[in-house]
């Protein structure tokens, strides 16, 4: 069952048995919480940076808004290369060649 | 007849006239074109399985069109001239493959595609690629390579651009078919130089003749520039999101296995074709697209706002761990056949998680858009409350494809690593960045999508789909739950035929 890859190995019985335990262990954290929890309070409503709006939904483009603001300079660049353009594709192709012509008879 | 004997054979011809009857079928009613593709998928499928129990318990099965016998595969003097089919374990893993994605596709076709919408057009120009995905993989010689290659290139085309009402597919149909047009035309002229120089075009002679000439690089260097595209590659994959976003889902997952096909026919052009010359810069150089491809394509996935290009994206970057895996292992086999050898599996082994877990993304982008009539991430939100069953089968195929343990993607993903990390840590770095991407992309869109209120309500995602979904979703399961297996019967002994088992596929076809 023990999958071995390269410098370990794999056995996802055992990652299972452990996660078991880490939930078994979260498990007895929650249950010593607090008691006087009620239900249907304001508490049960998500906390949307103050919006107070019930039913407001984080669109797909607002998650991790500064992971991607931070990615953008970078795939800015990326996107701008995919233009769209079978003429640049296929330029792209010619450029790939050349590499490994390069490669092949001057490196090989 | 022998079954057995003519079993190669037949699994290509079954689906190529199978195709091509499938619209007269339909002429007379529907219900029979869909009796007849039920019969076509199980006999195709089952000589398929046939095929790769042979070759995994007998050996290669070789297969000689117009012989007396299938097995007189040199003609009178000793030259193999006829049409040669030859399939190893590789080969016939990929056939494996072909099976599944085909059977789990029509399946889920049933109740996806309407009748007014094509649907004779698209189920027999996806048993055509089909068929010439079987033939790429069976294939012996590098002109019916050529064929097949040709067979799937039109037949992929028309599966992207058949929706002619709308504009967008036809318009991706087109750069995909200038892109094979160009790619294949180097393939061709790559052949033509090697029949040129030896006056043969059977794969196994060849690879018994190649001296490394600088014609024989030169025909590596065309093969590899055409192969490479249609494996979508970074910087060629650029025709690869355009196909995938406007396909039909049931299309789409076909057009994966396509992409894995030709990547089939990289590792054989590259382990036993060139196998005998080869050397490590060909290796670094199919490591430096690898990596470039899975960290271009993850970074463009962030950015994506449409469900299918966002997957799109998610699957040329998994082709970037394939062509690590197997870079690593051309680049280190040599020096260090043990790690070497765990590279080309995580590699093959990549394939089949890749074609499971990406095809069960893109069959779930299609129950989104059949069941919400849209794609786009800023329109879509809280279709868990109505697509239960879709949401679940969509955060399976995110977090496999994110390489999430104990799913499938991390089995493989995590031999990549490993192996990669002998050549250089920084390779290894880029491919576990390049999974964290794809882990925020998914994340993203599975929010956007699934979570939150209901925005409006969804339509109920037919049966037939779910079930399609379902299959491959208890393949990441079982993938994941039992690498060890699958790697020890399947995959190891495709990884061996492209290294060690080099000469006993040469000697199958040549004798000693």
């Amino acid at each position: 069952m023990t999958l071995l890859t390269g410098h370990g190995f794999w056995n996802p019985l055992l990652w299972l048995a452990a996660a078991a335990g880490v939930t078994l262990l979260a498990l007895v954290v929650w249950s010593r919480g607090r008691r006087d929890y009620t239900r249907g309070t304001d508490g049960e409503l998500p906390f949307l940076s103050g919006e107070k709006m019930e039913g407001a939904h984080v669109g797909g483009g607002h998650l991790y808004w500064g992971f991607v603001e931070g990615l953008r300079p970078y795939v800015e660049r990326l996107r701008a290369l995919h233009s769209g353009l079978v003429n640049d594709y296929v330029g792209w192709l010619v450029v790939i060649l050349a590499v490994v012509f390069l490669i092949v008879l001057v490196g090989g | 007849m022998n079954l057995t004997a003519h079993a190669p054979i037949l699994a290509v011809a079954v689906p190529l006239l199978g195709a091509f009857a499938l619209p007269l079928w339909a002429k007379l009613h529907t219900s029979l074109r869909d009796l007849w593709l039920v019969l076509v998928a199980g006999v195709t499928g089952a000589l398929t399985v046939l095929v790769a129990v042979q070759v995994y318990t007998v050996g290669i099965q070789v297969y000689t069109l117009g012989a007396a016998w299938p097995l007189d595969t040199l003609a009178p003097g000793g030259f193999p001239i006829r049409i040669i089919l030859t399939v190893d374990a590789l080969s016939a893993f990929l056939g494996l493959i072909t099976v599944l994605v085909a059977v789990v596709g029509f399946s889920y076709a049933w109740r996806y595609l309407n009748e007014d919408e094509g649907k004779t057009l698209a189920l027999t120009l996806g048993t055509l690629l089909w068929a010439g995905m079987l033939g790429m993989a069976f294939t012996g010689d590098l002109f019916n390579l050529f064929v097949f290659f040709e067979v799937t290139s039109i037949a992929a085309c028309g599966l992207v651009g058949y929706r002619t009402w709308a504009s967008r597919g036809p318009e991706a149909a087109f750069k995909t078919m200038v892109m094979y047009t160009v790619g294949g035309l180097f393939v061709l002229l790559a052949i033509a130089l090697l029949y040129g120089e030896y006056g043969a075009l059977n794969l196994a002679y060849l690879a018994r003749q190649i001296s490394g000439s600088v014609v024989d690089r030169i025909a590596l260097g065309l093969l590899l520039g055409g192969l490479l595209m249609k494996a979508g590659a970074v910087p060629l994959h650029m025709w690869a999101p355009d196909a995938y976003g406007e396909a039909p889902a049931q299309a789409v997952i076909l057009l994966v296995a396509n992409t894995q096909i030709s990547l089939y026919a990289l590792f054989r052009v590259l382990f036993t074709l060139y196998g005998g010359v080869a050397d490590p810069a060909i290796g670094w150089l199919v490591v430096s697209l690898g990596t470039l491809t899975l960290l271009v394509a993850a970074l463009m996935a962030v950015v994506q706002m449409d469900l299918g290009r966002l997957v799109a994206f998610g699957a040329v970057s998994q082709i970037g761990y394939m062509l690590l895996g197997v870079g690593v292992g051309l680049t280190v086999i040599a020096a260090r056949p043990a790690y070497g050898l765990v590279a080309i599996q995580g590699g093959i082994f990549h394939m089949l998680n890749d074609a499971v877990a990406i095809g069960l993304l893109f069959l779930a982008v299609g129950a989104v858009e059949k069941a919400a009539g849209n794609r786009n991430l800023a329109n879509l939100g809280g279709l868990g409350h109505d697509l239960t069953w879709t949401t679940g089968f969509f955060l399976l195929g995110s977090l496999a494809l994110a390489g999430i343990p104990p799913l499938n993607g991390f089995a493989s993903k995590l031999m990549i690593y490993q192996s990669s990390f002998l050549l250089s840590p920084i390779l290894s770095a880029l491919a576990i960045l390049a999974s964290i991407l794809l882990l925020a992309v998914f994340v993203k869109a599975f929010q956007g999508a699934f979570l939150g209120p209901r925005l409006r309500k969804a339509e109920p995602v037919p049966v037939s789909m779910l079930v399609a979904m379902g299959v491959l979703a208890l393949g990441v399961l079982a993938l994941g739950l039992f690498p060890e297996l699958v790697v020890r019967h399947l995959v190891a002994p495709a990884a061996d035929a492209l290294w060690k088992g080099r000469d006993l596929y040469l000697q199958a076809v040549l004798g000693r």
